[in-house]
């Protein structure tokens, strides 16, 4: 690591398990023989802009604990990934699934959108474009245009990123009765000219109704719960980690959807992100209980090796701790690549260094990695997607961002 | 205009206002009917409802709590210690949110009260908004709806709500007396100072959402918007706007000890130190072309069409600038506007809106609000007084559209067709409130259900109620 940025610098690929070098570039050819159908691909959208470095923090980095100063120091200590990188000590599962093998991290990543709205980048992390309002749908929704292919979000509304051709299911808990059929039957006569209202309750209705792909009802079932996560605290119905093992249960489904967006919000620190009983640790205690809750699923119905998980954010934090031991809004942060399909176990990082000189405007980790280089190399590896859709109608005019090469 | 008056009656009382049983009242002169309503609007409803300065000593309130709980016994946070603290202050507030539009003697005004209440939005999402959330509603923004942009962005922006909701409360100039104390401080006894300096997100948000809008910052590319130097000085101007420890200090939320030395320079035109700077700041911004067309689209947006007429927007940002932001003048030009009445409902319901409307529909009491979570709007998707980011709640309705959230409305409107269906004719109700509006098809529907209930639970589903 050097105090100013190096043009030669390798693509440092970090790894604990000692593999070899590893090219970082995908390389699939159109010979592959997998049957992409049967794969599974799960978004977790946190919103609110993680700040990469607590997460991931690098304390092997020479300028790290100057840089961090009161946010550099944990209650107990990092979890080693490399020499150089560590996770935050509250991410005990992500930690345990990184030394199986089934985690990548990939640091100093970002979106091509360099500005600090939550707003804006959010609308380009999921619409796939290069500047916010350049898109209306989502990459994922473009992704899937094929007619078998479908999405599944667990909110009530359907976030952009799954905006497209493709059919989206959306599922929330609810405490509500269900309607009869006989109602939901007219109310589809009465929306006979109302596409949008139509198309809504004919989605809802397969997932209600048809009971197609419900999986088993036991979200209250806390102690159910804990056996299936070891050590897990009890999980609320509401929680994350319920709505992830939802998701999980849909996931596993035979006819199920091929891919579901999370979503885990929380994560907009700008003060006392230290403190272990705020608002960051508490988000990465529901993230790192949610990503265990969707492995357990997946795992018990045994399609996690056909699964690929990314962890994604709108943007990175300042390097700087900002006056209220906080940080503002900046650009590169850290993203997570996980499943049974994952060659994990490495941190992948073109790693432009924290001292200011390194950073961009002398404020945040600088960007090296392209996010859609991530999301192309998923989608492209594990979904089968053709580069040329990929370079083109995925994330328009992005032939010059290579698809990373991250599974097994 | 050239709708037939019942038509126009329908769609004063349904898209400008929030429902209306029955079109008879308005049907002589619906637009004149709406521009009647635009005058100061009425106190906010409901019993146990704090002030401002309430909400302050509840928060101290809590302090003293959360210092005796100081060590939580294992396993146990200081937050479970203290559940239960907001709740009676939160449900009140949520009910008169709710109760307030609902029964309130002027739609129109309402709606806008909403309107502005998510365009300034405070949210509980973050626990350090409340106990002030609905006082910031009652006191911040009700009071000033009438009035002049300025105003209420100045009260918006200055209230203890917003200074807590965006952080300002902890912003300090680096320079300031503040920084310099708590640094002796933490080296006296070697911990890291807990407070050094800026913190810009207000500066941010009023920038991006209050004011010029995100699009305005997007621009700074091409030298018209603002930059990241603008944001960072005018958080330097919000140094100092906080609220101090004591609740005694409401009345004056500006501290000299936290804010930045010298003068700022934001778009460039320079301010001088001290508490003045950001008045003249927010002036500026508030009667700023930017803004014009920032609010003129999101009001037009609001009410008219996802994606409104160009020709709505530019006569609405019009009014604004010629009348340096006066708001009736704006909501006048609105009611007055051409575009603003096509027949065709483009609109989706939030579903708060979608909740009141029903309720006055029905003409339901206000003791069905008594207790509980405001009739289960938060089961909609909208917890009430919790939008998800400073952005407020979507006004676009594919972000109402999901599956799961059309869904609950079915589930939603079938529990309130079980509970009334059999005490109000569904078919009468539908010719009287939606007159022109409703379709033959529908009307036939209706008339065609198999009972009372499932009349209803058709009639509050019906695209013509659902949308607006």
């Amino acid at each position: 690591m050097t105090s100013s940025i190096d043009p030669r610098r390798r693509f440092v690929v970090g790894t604990l398990l000692g593999a070899g070098a590893l090219a970082p570039w995908s390389t699939l050819s159109l010979a592959t023989t997998v049957n992409a159908s049967g794969n599974r691909f799960a978004l977790v959208i946190l919103r609110g802009g993680m700040d990469g470095l607590s997460a991931v923090p690098a304390p092997g980095d020479p300028s790290f604990e100057a840089a961090r100063g009161a946010l550099g120091r944990y209650a107990a200590p990092p979890l080693a990934l490399t020499d150089t990188f560590a996770f935050h000590p509250q991410l005990v599962e992500t930690h345990a699934a990184y030394r199986r093998g089934e985690l990548a991290v990939v640091h100093a990543v970002g979106l091509p959108y360099r500005e600090r709205s939550h707003f804006d980048a959010q609308q380009v992390l999921e619409s796939g474009g290069t500047r916010p309002y350049d898109l209306a749908t989502g990459w994922l929704g473009r992704a899937l245009v094929d007619g078998r292919a479908k999405g599944l979000a667990l909110n009530t509304a359907v976030p952009l990123v799954l905006r497209g051709p493709a059919a989206v299911d959306t599922w929330a808990p609810s405490v509500l009765p269900e309607p009869s059929a006989d109602l939901v039957a007219r109310l589809e006569r009465l929306y006979a000219n109302d596409a949008a209202l139509a198309t809504a309750l004919q989605r809802a209705k397969a997932l209600h109704l048809d009971g197609a792909i419900m999986p088993s009802d036991a979200d209250g079932d806390a102690a159910g719960m804990t056996a299936m996560t070891g050590s897990a605290p009890p999980v609320r119905p509401n929680s994350f980690a319920a709505l992830a093992r939802r998701a999980g249960a849909f996931l596993a489904q035979p006819d199920g959807p091929q891919a579901a967006v999370l979503e885990l919000g929380g994560w907009d620190t700008h003060a006392n992100q230290a403190n272990p009983n705020g608002a960051f640790v508490a988000a990465l205690r529901q993230l790192d209980a949610g990503l265990a809750a969707l492995r357990d699923g997946l795992v018990a119905a045994d399609v996690w090796q056909r699964t690929v998980i990314v962890v994604a954010t709108e943007f990175g934090r300042e390097v700087a701790v900002n006056g209220t031991l906080g940080t503002d809004h900046g650009t590169g942060g850290a993203a997570f690549v996980l499943g049974g399909a994952v060659r994990g176990g490495r941190v992948i990082a073109d790693w432009p260094g924290l001292a200011k000189a390194d950073r961009f405007e002398g404020r945040d980790l600088r960007t090296t990695t392209d996010l859609r280089a991530l999301l192309k190399g998923v989608l492209a590896d594990h979904l089968q997607i053709a580069r040329k859709r990929l370079d083109g109608e995925v994330f328009p005019d992005s032939a010059a961002v290579r698809p990373l090469a991250l599974l097994t | 205009m050239s709708n037939p008056p019942l038509l126009q009656a329908a769609l004063a009382a349904h898209r400008f206002g929030l429902g209306e049983p029955t079109l008879e009242p308005l049907a002589a002169d619906p637009q004149g009917w709406l521009l009647a309503q635009i005058v100061p609007a009425e106190a906010a409803r409901g019993a146990g409802l704090l002030s401002t300065r309430d909400g302050l000593r509840l928060i101290a309130a809590e302090r003293e709590k959360r210092d005796a709980a100081r060590n939580p016994p294992p396993g146990m946070m200081a937050e479970q210690l203290l559940a239960g603290h907001y709740r009676d202050a939160t449900l009140a507030d949520a009910r008169s949110h709710l109760v307030s539009a609902a029964f309130g003697a002027r739609p129109l005004v309402e709606r806008l009260q909403l309107f502005w209440a998510n365009h300034f939005t405070v949210s509980l999402t973050k626990g350090s908004a409340r106990g002030l959330v609905g006082a910031f509603e009652r006191d911040a923004i009700r009071p000033n709806l009438n009035g002049s942009f300025e105003t209420l962005l100045k009260a918006a922006t200055t209230h203890p709500a917003m200074l807590r909701y965006l952080d300002n409360s902890q912003s300090a100039g680096p320079h300031s007396l503040v920084v310099a104390r708590e640094r002796r401080r933490a080296a006296r006894i070697g911990e890291p100072a807990r407070v050094t300096g800026i913190n810009e997100n207000l500066a941010r948000e009023v920038l991006e959402l209050h004011t010029l809008g995100a699009a305005s910052g997007r621009a700074a590319a091409d030298g018209a918007g603002y930059t990241q130097a603008d944001v960072t000085a005018f958080a330097a101007v919000l140094t100092g706007w906080r609220v101090g420890q004591d609740a005694a200090d409401a009345a004056s939320p500006f501290d000299a000890a936290w804010h930045e030395p010298g003068p700022k320079l934001v778009l460039g035109k320079r301010y001088p130190e001290g508490p003045d700077a950001l008045g003249a700041v927010l002036h500026d911004l508030a009667v700023h072309p930017a803004t014009a067309r920032f609010v003129a689209t999101k009001l037009a947006r609001h009410f008219v069409a996802d994606t409104p007429p160009p020709a709505l927007v530019e006569r609405l940002a019009a009014a604004f600038l010629q009348s340096s932001g006066d708001l009736p003048t704006v909501y006048r030009a609105l009611v007055r506007s051409p575009e603003a009445w096509a027949a065709e409902q483009r609109k989706l319901k939030t579903p708060a809106e979608f909740v009141v409307s029903s309720v006055r529909l029905l003409g339901l009491s206000e003791r069905l609000f008594a207790r509980g979570d405001g009739l289960g709007v938060g089961t909609l998707g909208q917890r009430l007084l919790a939008a998800p980011s400073p952005a407020g709640w979507s006004d676009r309705a594919d972000d109402w559209l999901g599956p799961d959230a059309v869904w609950k409305r079915v589930e939603w409107s079938t529990r309130i067709a079980d509970r009334v269906g059999r005490l109000v004719d569904a078919r009468a109700l539908a010719v009287r409130s939606l007159g022109p509006l409703l379709d033959t098809a529908t009307h036939q529907e209706i008339d065609r259900a198999a009972d009372g209930p499932q009349a209803l639970a058709l009639l509050l589903m019906a695209p013509e109620f659902q949308r607006r």
